[in-house]
């Protein structure tokens, strides 16, 4: 008997969980990608034949959508497969089904492509080399531009009494799931079947059904165990694909991505550069201009937030009285700009803490009291005019000081300690609906979401149906439905699933305990509780077996069904600062602050992160030990980008790194001692306060990494990551 | 990957004789196999033959008096674990322990390290350093060569047709040490390495580069200015400015010239001090 | 198939392979041919660890094993851990600790720690296990748990 918090341990401990990878079928086929060899060209055509040509083998590209579909047409803006320019190095221009991987591989290699080069547009400050000096001409690759003010921002910065400059540089970052994406497609019945390892059943269906331009109610999804997700699996990727094959093939077809491919159609957080300039007079900011290029690859229509998202978290969570920020989302020959866990705000993040630091050291303040001076609480607006809800944020910062401090009285020489601040406007504006059932032995939880690793569907749901109705956990369970059978839900994404969801659950318990009430009587709280194997119902000194109290009719259908839905608050911004673009409000204000100690390797820049300490914001602990686990496992992702991990392309947009020894993400050795502290009281809109969880851990690393390089060197690192090889280069040109 | 055939030859005769029966290309050797499998993987090579060497007697380590002979089919985590190997090669077992994680070094052998002749391979430096012997049984009999005459170029040997490697043999105990850069300290290609020893025997260095292209070299000029045992501080601050002017600390996606270049001096000094603490602690 | 043809143990039960092609991996031999799919699948080219099996007691990267040049030799894949030295220890370690999340990575850790203690014993210092984990890729986690559960295995013994 396997015990642990965690009840997906025993199956993914003896290996009986099946993920979307070991999806298999009898007569099932083997799908294969043909991926277009250069970043930039012109699909002269694409020969299927020698493909065809072998044993068992479906080959189909885009000439053949129009016959598998019916004649039906998917977005333009979206099409499965290039047709007549290829966009970025990796871009499908083909897929074939073989009897055998093998088999598929053979016959993906065997399609000729005739692809003639055209120029190739790599790198983002090679498209402005004057920028921001030079306006950008309209005519420049710009996927979308952004731009708010409020006040005259020329004139207070002229005025400030010190003003701070400083240019910034990030890098690509990709979310690496350790599980590829993988699906299975079948064709049957008129209904388009794909079941999947994905972060999203409905997302999926959706993207399926505007890709194809087939109805959503012709596409079933189902999921499976999903071996990480971080963003990478939030939309569809594979299953347009294996679906068309399957169609072509008239069998399944399974299709699944090998690292180099999921590293090569990318859909993650691309390079940017940022300008800041921070005005200060009298120890407080008066003006700040924010400047920002964000590369969004080819981008995607309904991706082209990123940048008002980005332009957002590059302000900070920072009391602002004049503010201007502008921000160019611009097309490159990459794949298209996609959701990484925080989309650009670890990024955004190290840009504005480590840009406030040299603001306090100009000035000659502790960092740590500068931002205390400055940092928005409840009631305050935000530089868009949003007025902020419950707030931890100067409790958090209060408290990693005093870590910080301590820390500081006791690091030895070559060591340094820093501390960053992140924020996070936790997503749960989503539409999320639940139902559950409660029979006479226990509480049932119907889902289309699928438990992806962080805990929030198989340990968070299941915690918010314990505090609603009083049962224990072991009596409680969630089952996996496709999207034919399962309550709609947005996403296990944007730190939402336990406050979105959750509160469906919540709503849906409360609406069960209702119903029991009205036929139970007596008076106040209604709860249940476990009796052998028995759920009974207790109000005051009532008190029956929920088996009794079902209807004939509910218990043929194994309990009372209850239905909870979760609605976000509105929130608005000030618009009348927005001059051009999207900006978008906050659902619920969340944040972190970090401390690191780190020790410097001077004459080889080797950083090696000592101890880590993490207070978070969290309106209230929902499970303890799974949200401990959620803090380790981001800090540990954003060490990666602090340290590590970073896409490099070459000059012609190739990707030089789509392996695991060349994208380095961070390994058991390097891992240091991290202590989680959980600040509770700054109730969010999740359920019982709950805010979410997920994202806001990655947010502040590599700022406060930067940070404790900065204390340790007294360099101050102005792009991601932090190799050995830039910390020596910074630490030689100082 | 084009499918292949293998064979498993109980003999190092009958392994000669099918791998000399092959043309270039269309047979190759199969040793550990974690580096050839990705060539074939990628289709950097396409043989259609392979002569797996899981059968030849070869797996073997001992002590011949001071020298220490390798059998080439050992695998790496059998190396490791011999008795007194950090004691008296510590270059060579803190290079073995660089190597991928267990998994990869009960594979992994030294045979196949030279046979692949990577430029990356952290064992090559020091069996440099240590004055390796590879012992070669071909066609034409057996034959010895030096490790510097038998490493060419990256990925290219002095193996003639049919050749394999035997064993490799190390004359003599040397106090060493290998050290190595990385992006990530550990599952990474080191960007730069330095391996160094002493011999006790003729009292002097050698010191060897890896991660270098087109192969780990030695570098007698960054070996001549160590005066004994215990060389003096400017001993090695002249040897540090010598090995930072090697014309093979170019650029490539691992790393700059400019950092190499920076970085070399660095190594080279703690290496060497390693290895001379070590020197003065077997005295 | 007939008594006398190559044949390995996977689990304890004999598994022939004279049809097993010579360029057929481990892996794909094991998920693909014999149904165990607790064996993962990651990179195929030995820099996850995801797919790490014990080949006589012993780690091993299928999916850098052809599985023909292991003929005769046994195989314990993480269908057959509970019965391998420290394997129960392991299991139970993991579980206590929550040592995984989304679980991809978790039969290869399962197995490479299993492996690792049976070669290294209770004795070997806690920082030399993690370091010897290194090759074992974790993306959920952030290894905290894992450690954790390390300390736990090593502590209970096979």
């Amino acid at each position: 008997m396997i015990r642990s918090f965690r009840p997906d341990a025993g199956a993914k401990l003896a290996g009986t969980a099946g993920f979307g990878y070991d999806l298999d079928r009898p007569g099932m086929r083997f799908g294969a990608l043909v991926l277009a060899a250069r970043a930039h060209g012109r699909l002269d055509s694409v020969d299927l034949a020698p493909a065809r040509a072998l044993p068992g083998v479906v080959a189909i590209a885009a000439d053949d959508l129009s016959t598998l579909l019916d004649g039906a047409h998917g977005d333009p803006e979206r099409p499965p497969f290039a047709s007549r320019e290829v966009m970025y190095d990796g871009q499908p221009i083909a897929a074939v089904a073989a009897p055998t991987l093998a088999g598929a591989r053979a016959a993906a290699a065997a399609v000729v492509a005739t692809l003639a080069p055209l120029p190739v547009v790599a790198d983002l400050e090679s498209v402005f080399p004057e920028w921001p000096e030079a306006p950008i001409a309209s005519s420049a690759p710009i996927a979308a531009h952004v731009h708010a003010r409020r006040g005259d921002v020329d004139r207070a910065l002229r005025e400030a009494a010190t003003v701070v400059r400083g240019t910034y540089r990030t890098s690509g970052v990709h979310q690496v799931a350790l599980e590829p994406h993988a699906c299975l497609a079948e064709v049957r019945d008129g209904l388009w079947h794909v079941t999947t390892s994905t972060q999203s059943p409905f997302g999926v269906r959706e993207d399926v059904a505007g890709i194809l331009g087939i109805p959503e109610r012709s596409i079933v999804v189902d999921g499976t165990w999903v071996g990480g997700g971080f963003g990478g699996k939030g939309a569809s990727l594979v299953e347009p694909y294996a679906l068309l094959l399957a169609r072509a093939a008239g069998a399944p077809v399974r299709l699944a991505l090998t690292y180099r491919e999921a590293f090569r159609l990318g859909r993650t957080t691309l390079p940017s550069v940022v300008r800041m300039e921070t005005g200060v007079t009298d120890g407080a900011i008066v003006a700040r201009r924010v400047r920002l290029l964000l590369d969004v690859g080819t981008s995607l229509p309904g991706r082209d937030f990123a940048t008002g998202y980005a332009i957002g978290f590059l302000l900070g969570p920072y009391r602002t009285p004049a503010f201007e920020v502008e921000g160019y989302a611009v097309r490159t020959h990459k794949p298209p700009f996609g959701p990484h866990r925080a989309p650009y705000a670890p990024q955004a993040a190290f840009v504005v803490e480590s840009h406030l630091n040299e603001v306090a050291r100009a000035i000659g303040e502790d960092p740590a009291a500068f931002r205390a001076r400055h940092v928005l609480a409840e009631g305050d607006r935000t530089a868009l005019g949003q007025e902020v809800s419950a707030f931890g944020l100067s409790e958090v910062l209060r408290r990693a000081t005093a870590v910080r401090d301590a820390w500081r009285r006791d690091a030895g020489p070559g060591r340094g300690v820093g501390l960053g601040l992140g924020f996070w406007a936790t997503n749960t504006g989503a539409g999320g609906e639940a139902r559950v059932l409660l029979s006479p032995t226990g509480l049932e939880i119907v889902q289309g979401e699928r438990e992806i690793g962080s805990g929030s569907v198989a340990v968070g749901l299941v915690a918010a149906a314990e505090r609603s109705t009083g049962l224990p956990r072991d009596a409680i369970r969630v089952t996996y439905r496709d999207t034919s059978a399962a309550p709609f839900d947005a996403g296990v994404f944007g730190s939402r699933t336990v406050g979105a969801l959750g509160q469906a659950v919540d709503a849906a318990c409360r609406a069960a305990l209702a119903a029991l009430g009205d036929r139970l009587g007596g008076a106040g709280e209604l709860r249940l509780e476990l009796e052998g194997d028995e759920v009974v119902a207790i109000r005051g000194t009532a008190r029956r077996p929920v088996r009794s109290l079902l209807t004939p009719e509910e218990r043929r259908d194994g309990g009372l069904a209850a239905d909870g839905r979760h609605t976000g608050a509105p929130r608005t911004i000030d618009e009348s600062l927005v001059v051009e673009g999207g900006f978008y409000p906050y659902q619920d204000f969340t944040g972190a602050a970090h401390v690191a100690e780190v020790d410097v390797d001077r004459e080889t820049g080797a950083v090696r992160v000592v101890r880590y300490a993490a207070f978070h914001d969290v309106g209230v602990v929902v499970d303890r030990p799974t949200a401990t686990a959620q803090i380790e496992g981001g800090i540990v992702m954003g060490l990666g980008a602090a340290l590590t991990e970073e896409s490099i392309w070459s000059d012609d947009g190739r990707l030089l790194n789509p392996g695991l020894l060349d994208y380095r993400i961070p390994t058991l050795g390097e891992v240091p001692p991290i202590d989680v502290t959980f600040v509770e009281g700054f109730a969010g809109a999740g359920p019982f306060g709950a805010k979410g969880l997920g994202e806001p851990p990655i947010i502040p690393v590599p700022a406060t990494i930067a940070a404790a390089i900065r204390d340790a060197t007294g360099v101050s690192l102005t792009e991601l990551p932090f190799t050995p090889e830039r910390v020596a280069r910074a630490l030689k040109r100082a | 990957m084009a499918s292949f055939h293998v064979s498993a030859p109980p003999t190092a005769e009958e392994a000669v004789r099918e791998l000399a029966s092959g043309a270039p290309g269309e047979v190759a050797v199969l040793a550990g196999g974690t580096d050839l499998l990705l060539d074939l993987d990628e289709g950097r090579a396409r043989p259609a033959r392979l002569v797996s060497l899981r059968n030849l007697p070869w797996r073997t380590v001992v002590w011949d008096g001071a020298e220490l002979v390798v059998g080439s089919t050992l695998p790496l985590r059998a190396l490791e674990t011999v008795a007194g190997l950090g004691e008296r090669h510590p270059a060579l077992f803190e290079a073995v322990r660089a190597v991928g994680g267990v998994a990869l070094r009960h594979r992994a052998t030294l045979g196949g390290n030279l046979g692949r002749s990577a430029p990356a391979s952290d064992l090559l430096p020091v069996l440099l350093a240590l004055d390796a012997e590879v012992d070669l049984v071909g066609p034409g009999g057996a034959r010895s060569l030096p490790v510097d005459r038998f490493l060419r170029a990256s990925r290219e040997t002095a193996l003639g047709r049919g050749e394999l490697i035997r064993a490799v043999r190390l004359p003599e105990p040397r106090p060493s040490a290998y050290l190595w850069q990385r992006v990530r300290p550990a599952n990474d290609i080191s960007q730069l390495s330095v391996a160094a020893a002493y011999s006790p025997s003729d009292r002097r260095w050698r010191v060897a580069l890896g991660g270098v292209p087109p192969r780990p070299v030695l570098v007698p000029e960054a070996s001549t200015p160590l005066d004994g045992p215990a060389p003096s501080p400017a001993a090695v601050a002249a040897g540090a400015r010598r090995i930072a002017e090697h014309p093979a600390l170019v650029s490539d996606r691992r790393a700059s010239d400019e950092y190499r270049r920076g970085l070399v001096g660095v190594l080279y000094t703690r290496c060497v001090r390693a290895a001379a603490r070590r020197a003065g602690a077997a005295a | 198939m007939t008594g006398d043809g190559a044949r390995i143990t996977v689990n304890g039960r004999t598994a022939p392979i004279t049809e097993v092609p010579g360029d057929e991996r481990l892996l794909d031999t094991v998920r693909w041919r014999l149904g165990l799919k607790g064996t993962k699948e990651g990179c195929r080219t030995g820099e996850c660890g995801a797919c790490t099996v014990l080949i006589d007691g012993q780690t091993a990267l299928s999916c850098l094993t052809l599985t023909r040049e292991i003929e005769g030799r046994a195989v314990t894949t993480i269908e057959g851990i509970p019965d391998a030295p420290f394997g129960r220890a392991v299991l139970d370690a993991f579980a206590e600790a929550g040592a995984f999340q989304c679980g991809y990575c978790t039969p290869g850790f399962v197995v490479a720690l299993a492996g690792l203690l049976r070669e290294e014993g209770r004795s070997a210092p806690l920082r030399q296990l993690l370091e010897e984990l290194g090759a074992n890729l974790c993306r959920c986690t952030g290894y905290a748990a894992i450690a954790r559960a390390v300390e736990l295995a090593r502590a209970r013994g096979p």
